[in-house]
């Protein structure tokens, strides 16, 4: 039975270890972000302590990382602001860093991927733009998760041009020296599916990789609008580049580090480091496994900023715990997309009615499940 | 850039006399169409339109002018409001009682009772080409040439919206001797009396919570008149007591029969509640989210002034105490438009309004908050829209 979660294997503590360890380490995070985080306090200032269950630990609306400056550490130790990419005209989410916490996301990261690629740096296929991680101290999520995936890979490939168009030359070079050895590839949903695929189709390209692992994360709701599926992505991967395994994560900027990687199964699973509560809007109590509401991310990770516990804008599903067909343990569950927006009104008629309330996707590192 | 007439006339509106006969049938024809269609039962607000525009209703408004000399205006251009669907038809029919030519243009955001009413308006315009004419609904982009072009040849303008809306707006130039009337954003609030709330009965509290709902958490607390702060009134020992009957009886209301699913927030809704919750308590105005399923509680200590802004509406309440109403004179600005309230006599609250100098439009009765008055913001819509002689 492990002692510290942070040193477990992703995938191997069963509820009955893992919730009193969870337990104390969000109520550890709490205390913490309460002592260091004036707002946070205000907040949340009167808590019955100790958290007897998962549900008692107070969660903020992820929106006020756009609305506030939130953070528990000096000015002088913020060593990197992560922001997800706003659309134009919209604030963006602004996550603070210091090295500690930026090493802890790291180290948990690299955990859960090996999960999937293994333990071996594998030739790394970027479906993306270089000049997408070119800024040094404020990374959006795109550059940040980019990076972080990074450290898992070597030969670092970028499959796309600057203006997004496909390096036909890089990838195929790519190939040629690596098509018959396990290759890992990487991008946001969208990218990889409208400038990957879609376009490998159009210069009718096809890789025949001996074994390719695909991980790709940001959200399934542009390619919905699309009408393309889980299914119909997977199909697609296949048939343009081969003998390759393709999982979906959710993850978001403000819980960077402990995703949530889809199985075989399509099933988001909670690593040890995280956990996930679906509540019902208005009551925000939470909802028994199987019933659709507001999905709350926990994790063990944000100690220089308080975000280890968020109620997020996404609807979703708790499938099951300890129990899925892939043979993992944890809780895994299904996102359900966003919450449809609905315009704020009040008197803000005759001017703002051009505007909507907020553009939809604003956090590209955003996922959903399969 | 498009102008489009909700309701297309062939003929050319002409000024009328004060109270036409011609404008109080055709008020009465929309009453009767609003009263019988099924779409606008599903919508409070339409329904209570379709009882203000009965006859006698409006005669009970009217009759107070007919004594004075009142001739039209001319042409009036209305920009209606974001937040209340059907408010554009109070003022503008108003404007057509007085003899005024009109022409409204809806809010982008306008939907739901908005889009029912226009429908009835169109079918009214083969029945009534000459009022149809004089109350001219269009939807258009804010910036519309024609927009433009019209409001330079208007009498008088009349701008409901945001601070930054109406300012926006203003920017067009109207005629020298045009008149400008603006209805900007305000913040109302309830004020309950604890000894009441104390000893009320149980049908009473039920009454009043079933009120509270109507007024507050119709149009999502969009309103301007409804209450986004509930100010206790009294001791302070007894506050939590009355807090605590209160409050039980607004949820055991909203969870009855007769309030469930009338006041219906969605999703987002709920979430942007939250949201603004937290994020009010963050900034240090308020302390302390209490949420309850379809309303969310807050506790401040005076009427800030941020409120204004910074409450989004969506079942908010922000609880307030004083000792007394003269505690709140200090507190008032030009910004406070409705107090609605509960368990006072109306004498001792008209007495205490006399001593309050700045700030409240209108002190009404918790229920009425959203019932529309002739004298809105502080202005004599009939007056406002007529000339005296």
């Amino acid at each position: 039975m492990p002692t510290n979660l942070l040193d477990a294997s992703p995938y191997g503590v069963a509820a009955a270890d893992k919730t009193p360890l969870l337990l104390q380490g969000l109520q550890a995070l709490t205390q913490h972000h309460q002592q260091h985080c004036l707002p946070y306090q205000r907040l949340f200032a009167n808590q019955a302590l100790p958290y007897t269950q998962l549900s008692d630990v107070p969660f903020l609306t992820v929106p006020l990382f756009k609305q506030r400056q939130l953070t528990s550490i000096p000015e002088a130790d913020i060593s990197k602001v992560l922001t997800s990419s706003g659309t134009t005209g919209t604030v963006p989410s602004r996550i603070y860093l210091d090295a500690d916490t930026a090493k802890l996301q790291s180290r948990v990261l690299v955990k859960i991927m090996q999960e999937w690629l293994g333990k071996q740096r594998l030739p790394m296929l970027i479906w993306d733009s270089p000049s997408v991680i070119q800024s040094r101290d404020s990374f959006s999520a795109r550059g940040a998760g980019i990076q972080g995936l990074s450290f898992l890979g070597r030969h670092h490939t970028y499959a796309l041009n600057d203006d997004m168009s496909l390096n036909v030359p890089a990838i195929t070079d790519f190939f040629n020296c690596f098509g018959t050895e396990p290759v890992f590839m990487f991008g946001f949903t969208f990218m990889v599916w409208k400038f990957g695929l879609q376009a490998l189709k159009e210069h009718n390209l096809k890789l025949n990789f001996a074994n390719a692992v695909l991980i790709h994360s940001g959200g399934w709701k542009k390619l919905e609008d699309e009408a393309v599926s889980a299914r119909t992505f997977n199909a697609t991967a296949q048939e343009l580049l081969g003998q390759i395994r393709v999982h979906n994560f959710y993850g978001m900027v403000e819980q960077v580090g402990s995703i949530f990687v889809a199985c075989e199964e399509g099933h988001l699973h909670c690593p040890s480091y995280a956990d996930v509560l679906v509540r019902t809007p208005g009551s925000w109590q939470v909802m028994p496994t199987g019933e659709a509401g507001v999905l709350q991310v926990l994790s063990l990770l944000p100690k220089s900023y308080p975000g280890h516990s968020l109620l997020t804008e996404d609807r979703g599903r708790i499938l099951g715990e300890d129990n899925c067909a892939c043979g993992r343990k944890g809780k895994y569950f299904e996102v359900l997309g966003r919450m449809a927006k609905v315009e704020a009104r009040g008197c803000s008629d005759t001017f703002e009615d051009n505007k909507p309330f907020e553009n939809g996707d604003t956090l590209v590192n955003k996922g959903a499940g399969q | 850039m498009t102008v489009e007439v909700v309701n297309p006339v062939s003929v050319q509106g002409q000024l009328a006399p004060f109270a036409d006969p011609q404008a109080i049938e055709y008020c009465k024809t929309l009453s009767q169409a609003l009263l019988q269609e099924p779409a606008a039962r599903e919508y409070s607000d339409l329904m209570a339109l379709g009882y203000w525009l009965r006859p006698a209703s409006l005669e009970r408004i009217l009759t107070p002018y007919r004594k004075l000399k009142l001739r039209p205006l001319g042409h009036v251009f209305h920009a209606a409001p974001g937040n209340v669907d059907s408010l554009f038809v109070y003022s503008g029919i108003l404007s057509v009682l007085c003899g005024n030519l009109n022409t409204i243009r809806l809010s982008n955001k306008a939907g739901g009772s908005a889009d029912v009413l226009c429908d009835l308006l169109q079918s009214l315009t083969a029945s009534h080409p000459d009022v149809s004419a004089r109350f001219q609904i269009i939807r258009s982009p804010r910036d519309a040439a024609e927009l433009i072009e019209l409001q330079q040849q208007v009498d008088g303008r009349v701008l409901w919206g945001s601070n930054e809306g109406i300012q926006a707006l203003r920017q067009r130039v109207i005629p020298a001797h045009a008149r400008e009337f603006t209805f900007a954003n305000k913040l109302s609030f309830a004020v309950l009396d604890i000894e009441a709330v104390i000893h009320a009965k149980p049908n009473e509290l039920a009454q009043l919570a079933s009120n509270f709902a109507r007024d507050n958490l119709t149009f999502a607390q969009q309103a301007c008149s409804s209450a986004k702060v509930v100010i206790w009134l009294g001791k302070p020992a007894k506050k939590a007591q009355a807090q605590q009957l209160f409050w039980q009886a607004l949820s055991t209301f909203l969870n009855t029969e007769q309030g469930q699913g009338k006041y219906p927030l969605t999703e987002s809704e709920h979430y942007r509640a939250l949201n603004n919750a937290q994020n009010l308590v963050m900034s240090g105005v308020v302390s302390q989210v209490q949420t309850s399923g379809g309303y969310i509680r807050l506790e401040g200590s005076h009427l800030h002034h941020s409120l204004l802004s910074a409450h989004q509406g969506c079942g908010i309440f922000v609880e307030l105490h004083i000792n007394e109403l003269s505690e709140l004179n200090s507190q008032l600005t030009p910004q406070h438009q409705t107090m609605s309230y509960w368990g006072m006599s109306e004498v001792d609250v008209n007495c205490w309004l006399s001593t309050c100098l700045v700030g409240i439009d209108r002190a009404v009765a918790i229920g009425t908050a959203l019932d529309f008055n002739v004298i809105w913001d502080g202005v004599d819509l009939i007056r406002a829209f007529s000339r005296e002689t």
